[in-house]
């Protein structure tokens, strides 16, 4: 019974999204889009902040290295688009684990800084990459090929990113409620007693990293074709602390809150801008300060305090 | 009580820079005994528990689980051959639920991979179900079962006592080190306490435990270890070791060491 209501739950949640797909204009399809990239992103970095209590900043880093894979293999070198994806993916999860298993040794300030520079080195490579990777100026003019003939394109290619949002959010959840991500939670409290239990701490630690990043380059890789275009800019340092806030308002460790804190941090600089101009970064900086003291479980908390939802 | 030890300490010792925190220890904890670590402040008892659980390696000597040496492993290694134990100051996992605390004890029992998880695979859930129940049990038998609801946060430094218990029992494990674990209890809950350690024993598993309190640990105990300055001083049953004159001076003091003509009370 309860398989066949969490079944009907996410069969509506996912036909609703994509029939939003169908029913918004050209503008709005590309808010809506980059929103679910943004949703995507933020449920992994999530589980890799929230839950894990991996303060990394290479995030945006691993969408960078999936988006700008999937281009060059597809199109600047021609391979298969099949064989592309395959070796997009593989590369963001060989780099992730290449890139976990110094700095899972770090904590804290350490593991940020390692990462951060990680981010600096990629934006490096992708600025600095000649023909190869386009520049600055990055990379246009290509379009996803058919698949086995079929040519995904106008809403049919959101309800792609809505599947992506909806596989993401099924994996992490399923791993959440498991001894693995019991053990994340455990190492984010406490790793001297987790290890204690009989947790093997880096061990988990690397793959919650490696995963969570291959998440990321799988986004970047849906990312890629939204506009058909993709530079250095966008997987720089501003969007990453952006997803970071998110994380924080929407309340870290909880899926809900990733994608209420990135829905809600995504869209609101639309209501913002006109009335702040570029000052809606300050606004969000007060923000996430006013939510660790006053509301450190985030949106996500209140959320969970409706009494409906208690008795539950 | 077996006659084969389910663990052997020889010989070990541990310097941390010029001090010998532990020096030429050795002593055998068999399945189904309570052995008590004892002696004053700064003896050695903690480290002699981390050495054995493997937060540091021993300098010399050796340690066996089961005939197996262990001294050198890592932590988690050590716990998933059976060892368990909790710490002198409480350790929770602030963040997670009572339940889920007590669940990640039983990692070592359902640690699946990645992708059994992901499909589902029959023998992830059976083993999960098997934890939530056996976790279930576990609140029960500790007594917090009307904290189940409650942030692990906000439980009292008792109840967080007995949440370490239960957390470090959750691995069914065949060892479990207990360092103070009636530090800071009421006297219910050192009654109850007591008892929770006496049926653990009961069930095979071998209990080291360092306690500080004498009418506690005098009834409890099989034997215990003294140690003063990382060397051990006594080892005997508790009838001997508050009659030890050695131990009287280094430890009990005369005051205390009359303890064993006063009836008990625990
Ligand atoms: N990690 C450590 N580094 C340096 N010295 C330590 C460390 N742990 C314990 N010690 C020292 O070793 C001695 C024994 O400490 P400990 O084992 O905690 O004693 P007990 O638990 O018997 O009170 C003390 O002098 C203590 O200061
Ligand atoms: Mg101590």
């Amino acid at each position: 019974m309860r398989l066949l209501r969490d079944a009907l739950i996410w069969f509506a949640a996912i036909a609703a999204a994509s029939a939003l797909a169908f029913w918004l204009g050209g503008y709005a399809t590309d808010v809506y889009r980059k929103m679910l990239i943004w949703v995507a992103l933020a449920l992994s970095y999530n589980f890799l902040f929230g839950i894990a209590g991996q303060v990394a900043f290479s995030h945006f880093a691993f969408a960078g290295v999936g988006a700008y894979a999937i281009v060059i293999f597809a199109h600047q070198l021609g391979l298969p688009f099949g064989l592309a994806f395959i070796l997009a993916l593989a590369l963001s999860a060989a780099l992730a684990f290449v890139v976990a298993l110094p700095s899972t040794r770090l904590e804290g300030f350490y593991l940020a800084l390692a990462t951060l520079a990680f981010s600096q080195l990629v934006l490096v490579v992708i600025s600095e990459g000649g023909d190869l990777t386009g520049g600055t100026g990055g990379i246009a003019n290509y379009r996803l090929p058919h698949v086995f003939d079929v040519t995904i394109s106008g809403p049919w290619y959101t309800v792609v990113l809505v599947l992506l949002v909806a596989s993401t959010l099924w994996m992490l959840r399923r791993l959440d409620r498991s001894a693995f991500g019991r053990a994340c939670r455990a190492i984010r409290d406490n790793a001297v007693a987790a290890a204690a239990m009989g947790i093997d701490v880096r061990r988990i630690k690397v793959l919650a990293f490696t995963l969570t990043s291959t998440l990321a380059g799988l986004a970047g890789i849906a990312y890629a074709y939204i506009d058909n275009v993709i530079n250095p800019p966008v997987f720089g340092l501003e969007n990453i602390f952006l997803l970071l806030f998110m994380i924080i308002v929407g309340g870290a460790g909880s899926h809900i809150g990733a994608i209420i804190g990135a829905v809600f941090l995504y869209l609101a600089p639309f209501v913002l801008e006109p009335i702040v101009g570029h000052g809606f970064m300050v606004v969000f900086g007060v923000l996430v300060v006013l939510t660790i003291l006053f509301q450190p479980s985030g949106l996500a908390g209140l959320v969970n305090r409706w009494p409906a939802r208690r008795a539950t | 009580m077996s006659a084969i030890p389910l663990v052997s300490i020889s010989r070990l010792t541990k310097h941390f820079g010029g001090l010998t925190a532990v020096q030429d220890l050795t002593f055998d904890l068999h399945p189904g005994e309570i052995l008590a670590l004892i002696g004053p402040n700064g003896a050695g008892k903690t480290t002699t528990f981390n050495l054995v659980a493997g937060v540091f390696a021993p300098g010399e000597g050796s340690i066996a689980l089961g005939g197996e040496r262990i001294d050198g492993l890592p932590v988690h290694a050590i716990a998933a051959r059976g060892l368990m134990r909790t710490f002198q100051h409480n350790m929770p996992f602030a963040g997670m639920s009572l339940t889920d605390n007590i669940l990640v004890g039983c990692h070592t029992r359902c640690s699946d991979s990645l992708f059994d998880i992901l499909i589902g695979r029959r023998r992830v859930r059976r083993r999960e179900t098997a934890a939530r129940l056996r976790a279930a049990e576990l609140i029960k038998f500790v007594g917090l079962q009307d904290r189940i609801d409650d942030d692990v946060s906000a439980l009292s430094f008792g109840e967080g006592r007995l949440l370490e218990l239960a957390r470090a029992l959750a691995g069914e494990p065949r060892v479990i080190l207990l360092d103070e674990p009636a530090a800071g209890l009421t006297q219910p809950e050192m009654t109850r306490l007591g008892a929770i350690i006496r049926d653990i024993a009961a069930r095979g598993v071998a209990v080291l435990l360092i306690e500080h309190d004498m009418h506690f640990l005098l009834p409890l105990a099989h034997r215990v270890v003294v140690l003063n300055f990382g060397r051990k001083i006594a080892e005997g049953t508790p009838e001997a070791i508050v009659r030890d004159r050695q131990v009287i001076e280094a430890y009990l003091g005369e005051a205390v060491g009359d303890l064993a003509m006063r009836p008990a009370s625990a």
